[in-house]
């Protein structure tokens, strides 16, 4: 994650032109508009480091292409990519590192747009608000999706790809459970009562994947507590005055309900001690193992370029059901987005690339390969976007979206989730106590003037 | 307590200028393996000391505007009932791996090996190899290993247990800890046996001679001669696997990642949670320093345990 | 380890303990003793041996996955796979390359720093040889932090140097005093006569200590390699680059990424494990007489 001394400026040339465009970007002066409407600086020189982790195998490409565009546009500018082949918990931890120390850091950063919030409290990351103003491709994005990577005000990221999540079925379980093959919940309750008749009728091995405790990482919170809360008819924080809640009815209601499902045996236990559990969870899902399971949209995408046909034809995905039949929801999030870092030495070239790789074509193309809902509208009508059914669907799940506020507690917030589920699912706490518990851990983590219960 | 001087040799007391220069060639020695320990040791340790009084992180207010909180963290943990339950599980976990396991099961098979050898079985040759087999290979692979034997559906003890018409046992998720504790004892028997190993061919055979001539039968001679002359070396071995073991969370992290819930949180793992995890490093260093401690704490009773006897 | 308890024991026995005793062998036992003892030795093959089945069938196994499964089709697949698509044998080369100069470096320096604790004359001998011990018990997860900064600022991140460093002082402390107690019981008469010869500390030393030392010099060759074969939590935070990595690196890499986001490569995981465990057994079981010597002689002199 270095930057290497390039070998091709000296080091005096390139210290000069980065106070050159130091002085530039200080002055607050703005690159000239041209009829068009795009900003292009007049020019840009340096090397940009690009840093980012893949897992599936599909970004690289159009790094690549979005590296090689740049470097056409502008010739003063070199930029280098630093592909970080491990998870990206694995990438965040390094990031940190160097992020938190002196010398070099990246210019561009990788990361998911639930970090904004403590990423930016380090001071770590750069406010985009002057870029975005420039740049003639904002007005394609709807304004909450702006507000997704809004934090204090500013912006900190454009997204590309969203974050929805289904609650997956699988067509040929439920129809071995007896429960027809499209069946749907009608709330809640529902999910359980409909694994208890695959586990009685042994319709799969897995009846129901619940993610709780530390290992299922953040699918504890995105993908099980904070879905159930709000289907409780609860929220984790109180919009007026900013404070996370701690127990309160929903929050007893989620633990009930996990205690339901992991002492009647509907979810395995192996989730409490993989590191990894959801690549198990997923995997059993795709190959019919597992009847029902809450997970990212994104989950899909892996199932179908597996097996196409098998996938569209038994797995099921719905909205997430709430307690009284009311509307069902998904939850949301801005994906992972690129960030300039603070300490970058070349910010400007640096929201170039950014700007580059995040136009209609890429951002279109990449979400087909890794399905997300795309940010910017004008994306979405791209003909290939439009094709697909299940990307047509999952974009216009986001209209039924509940979204997380970016707030800069909400890591460990996360953190007290997992223990609260972790405890419960283990059989350690009875909900009740749990519940009480995890405000006691919220007050511990945060602070007891942000946390309030209910 | 003096230095071990060697035989014949009457030192005559010095002064602290001769002292020196009679150990200059020995410090100039020490010197490459104090700078290394000096640099990747001592110094992250004070770092560590100095960052445990702050609230340190790597993300987050506290990563831009670090505050010295003295001894908060300390306050935090002793009252955290979470850290109550880590120390018991870390107990639990040296004595049933360490201590119980580690130490007699290398025993027995230091004095199984020892045996065949003067009989010339040369099947001990072979289940010699796969002791050291097992505490040779590297901890991830050790980690995958018995998460492959303990799998719930098809994992080879529940399919073995399936071949004699048993039901399968959840051992991640019921018996976490003893499937933690065989998993180590598995890893890290060989030292053990490798040191008592040793011992046990350098009790002069001599002492075997006289106790067959007195009439002593085989247990006596056990218990009589065979243990006394290994009890040094037994003390020595504990020390040093329970000071290892206290620091083991690979295997654990691989296998439980300290779950269900915390059941399988030792220590170790709790440090490295809390520091790599959650990202309070500050806290996280706490902990460290407080397991350094303890480490600290159990060598000095072993100290005067093992003066006691000798 | 107790100072005092060591000196009781009379020079002529130190003698003795260097080189063991023959193993006086007793007559062939009683039937019943041999037919117990090869259950024993079963039992222990087969509770030790057990765990390693997944990794040799899952290694030449196309479908493997987390738990054994007898592959339908062996096929040497996932071998060739990680040498192609992995970088495998640069994770093979640098871990062979690394664990090697760990070890000569290790044994140099631990070598002459138990030697010369254990020859030093000084009123604190025993509370440093403690405190060495003690330092060994530092958690990694503490140290992780400040040595990641430290090898920032002296450039040794994603380099060998950094790399061998490191590896060499992960395990300096034990080492060390393994090394010590062995160094306590090779008498001092050597050395002295040498002295009075002529010959300096140093040449006194290499000459004449160090060959009857060779036991112990196996032990720590073989500790050395050992733990930097198998080290991976300093590597991840020393190493970004792809041709520095080491195999438990590629390990990781493997395991987090290979498959994508719904499936692990178990297959290629367990082919790495094979080539990953082979060397050390083919080496520690080569030298396993040394090592028992070594080990013997390092806990006699304490």
């Amino acid at each position: 994650m270095e930057q290497q001394k390039s070998p091709v400026l000296s080091r005096r040339a390139f210290l000069g032109a980065m106070a050159a465009t130091g002085v530039v970007v200080a002055c607050g002066t703005t690159p000239s508009t041209s009829p068009s409407g795009s900003a292009k600086p007049a020019t840009l020189s340096g090397t940009v480091t690009v840093s980012y982790p893949d897992e599936l195998g599909a970004k690289p490409k159009y790094v690549e292409k979005a590296a090689a565009d740049l470097k056409a546009k502008y010739s003063g500018v070199d930029v280098k990519i630093d592909l970080q082949k491990i998870s990206s918990d694995d990438y965040y931890t390094k990031l940190l590192l160097a992020l938190s120390g002196g010398g070099d850091v990246p210019d561009v950063i990788h990361v998911g747009g639930d970090r904004i919030g403590e990423l930016a409290d380090a001071g770590y990351i750069e406010p985009l608000d002057k870029y975005v103003a420039q740049w003639e491709d904002w007005k394609n994005y709807p304004q909450a999706v702006k507000d997704g990577v809004s934090y204090q005000g500013k912006v900190w990221a454009v997204p590309y790809g969203l974050d929805m999540r289904w609650l997956y079925i699988r067509r040929d379980v439920m129809d071995k459970a007896g429960l027809g093959a499209d069946w749907t919940p009608k709330n809640v309750d529902d999910i359980l009562i409909a694994a208890k008749a695959v586990k009685d009728k042994n319709a799969a091995p897995i009846p129901y994947a619940l993610y709780a405790g530390v290992g299922a990482s953040t699918g504890t919170a995105n993908h099980s507590f904070v879905p159930l809360v709000w289907a409780y008819g609860g929220d984790i924080i109180d919009k007026t005055s900013g404070k996370w809640i701690g127990d309160s009815p929903a929050v007893r209601k989620t633990l009930d309900y996990y205690q339901r499902a992991y002492s009647g045996g509907l979810t395995p236990k192996e989730i409490l001690t993989t590191t990894k559990p959801w690549t198990s969870m997923r995997e059993k899902e795709g190959n019919g193992q597992l009847a029902l399971l809450f997970e990212g949209g994104w989950v899909y995408g892996g199932w179908q370029s597996a097996n196409k046909t098998e996938t569209e034809k038994n797995v099921h995905y719905v909205l997430h059901p709430t307690l009284s039949a009311g509307p069902s929801f998904t939850i949301g999030g801005p994906g992972t987005v690129w960030y300039v870092t603070a300490k970058s030495k070349n910010k400007d070239a640096a929201w170039a690339f950014i700007a580059q790789w995040n136009n209609k074509d890429t951002v279109a193309k990449l979400n087909i390969e890794d399905p997300h809902p795309v940010a910017r509208s004008d994306s979405a009508d791209v003909a290939e976007f439009k094709a697909q059914p299940y990307l047509v669907d999952s974009t216009k799940a986001l209209e039924k979206a509940r979204f997380i506020p970016t707030d800069a507690n909400y890591g460990k917030v996360i953190d007290a989730i997992q223990k609260a589920t972790g405890r419960v699912a283990a059989g350690e706490m009875s909900p009740v106590d749990a519940a009480k518990r995890y405000t006691d851990d919220l007050k511990q983590a945060i602070g007891a003037d942000k946390v309030i219960t209910q | 307590m003096g230095t071990a001087v060697g035989a014949g040799a009457i030192r005559p007391r010095s002064t602290a200028a001769s002292a020196l220069r009679r150990n200059s060639a020995y410090l100039a020695g020490l010197s490459p393996a104090a700078i290394l320990l000096t640099l990747f040791f001592i110094g992250p340790s004070m770092w560590a000391l100095y960052t445990s009084f702050t609230n340190k992180a790597l993300v987050g207010i506290d990563a831009a505007r670090p505050r010295f909180v003295g001894l908060d963290n300390y306050q935090r943990l002793v009252s955290d009932p979470d850290f109550a339950t880590v120390v018991l599980n870390s107990i639990v976990f040296v004595v049933g791996s360490a201590v119980i396991g580690q130490f007699v099961l290398g025993l027995l098979l230091a004095l199984l090996l020892d045996h065949s050898e003067r009989r010339r079985y040369r099947f001990g040759t072979v289940a010699y190899a796969a002791v050291l087999l097992a505490w040779v290979n590297p901890t991830v692979i050790a980690g995958f290993l018995w998460v492959a034997m303990y799998d719930f559906y098809y994992g080879s003890l529940n399919t073995g247990l399936g071949l004699f018409g048993l039901g399968p046992v959840d051992w991640l998720g019921r018996f976490p800890m003893l499937a933690v504790i065989i998993g180590n004892i598995w890893r890290g028997t060989a030292f053990t046996m490798l040191i008592f190993l040793g011992a046990l061919k350098t009790i002069p055979s001599d002492i075997y001679e006289a106790a067959r001539v007195d009439g002593a039968n085989t247990w006596r001679r056990f218990w009589d001669h065979t243990l006394p002359s290994l009890r040094p070396i037994a003390a020595l071995a504990l020390l040093s696997i329970t000071m290892s073991t206290f620091g083991t969370f690979i295997l654990i992290q691989t296998l439980t990642n300290g779950g269900p819930g915390s059941q399988t949180e030792v220590i170790a793992l709790y440090a490295f949670h809390e520091a790599f995890r959650s990202y309070e490093i500050g806290y996280g260093s706490t902990i460290a320093v407080v397991m350094l401690l303890l480490n600290v704490a159990f060598a000095i009773v072993y100290l005067r345990w093992s003066r006691a006897r000798a | 380890m107790v100072e005092g308890a060591g000196v009781s024991i009379g020079s002529e026995a130190r003698v003795q303990t260097i080189v063991p005793p023959r193993v006086r062998p007793l007559g062939a036992g009683s039937r019943l003793e041999w037919v117990l003892m090869h259950i024993a030795f079963v039992v222990i093959t087969v509770f030790f041996l057990a765990p390693f089945v997944w990794l040799f069938t899952a290694a030449f196994d196309a479908q493997a996955k987390a738990y054994i499964r007898f592959p339908s089709q062996p096929t040497l697949d996932n071998f060739v796979q990680i040498f192609d698509k992995y970088a495998f044998a640069t994770a093979l080369g640098n871990s062979v390359f690394v664990a090697v100069s760990t070890m000569i470096l290790t044994v140099a320096v631990v070598a002459l720093a138990g030697y010369s604790l254990s020859r030093i004359e000084i009123r604190q001998k025993a509370w440093i040889t403690y405190a060495i011990l003690l330092l060994q018990t530092m958690p990694l997860s503490a140290t992780m932090v400040p040595i990641y900064g430290l090898a920032r600022e002296l450039g040794l991140r994603n380099s060998y140097l950094g790399l061998i460093l490191v590896h060499s002082a992960i395990e300096l402390p034990f080492l060390v005093w393994l090394m010590k107690g062995f160094f306590d019981s090779v008498p001092r008469q050597l050395e002295e006569a040498a002295w009075l010869d002529g010959r300096g500390k140093l040449r006194a030393l290499f000459e004449i200590v160090l060959p009857v030392a060779r036991p112990g010099i196996a032990v720590a060759a073989g500790l050395s390699f050992l733990s930097a074969w198998a080290e991976v939590l300093m590597v991840l935070i020393l190493v970004d680059q792809q041709s520095m990595k080491t195999i438990p690196l590629a390990f990781y890499e493997t395991f987090r990424t290979a498959g994508g986001y719904n499936e692990v490569q178990y297959g290629l995981i367990a082919a790495m494990g094979v080539l990953y465990v082979l060397p050390v057994m083919a080496v520690f079981f080569a030298t396993r007489r040394l090592m028992v010597r070594g080990l013997m002689n390092s806990t006699r002199g304490l």
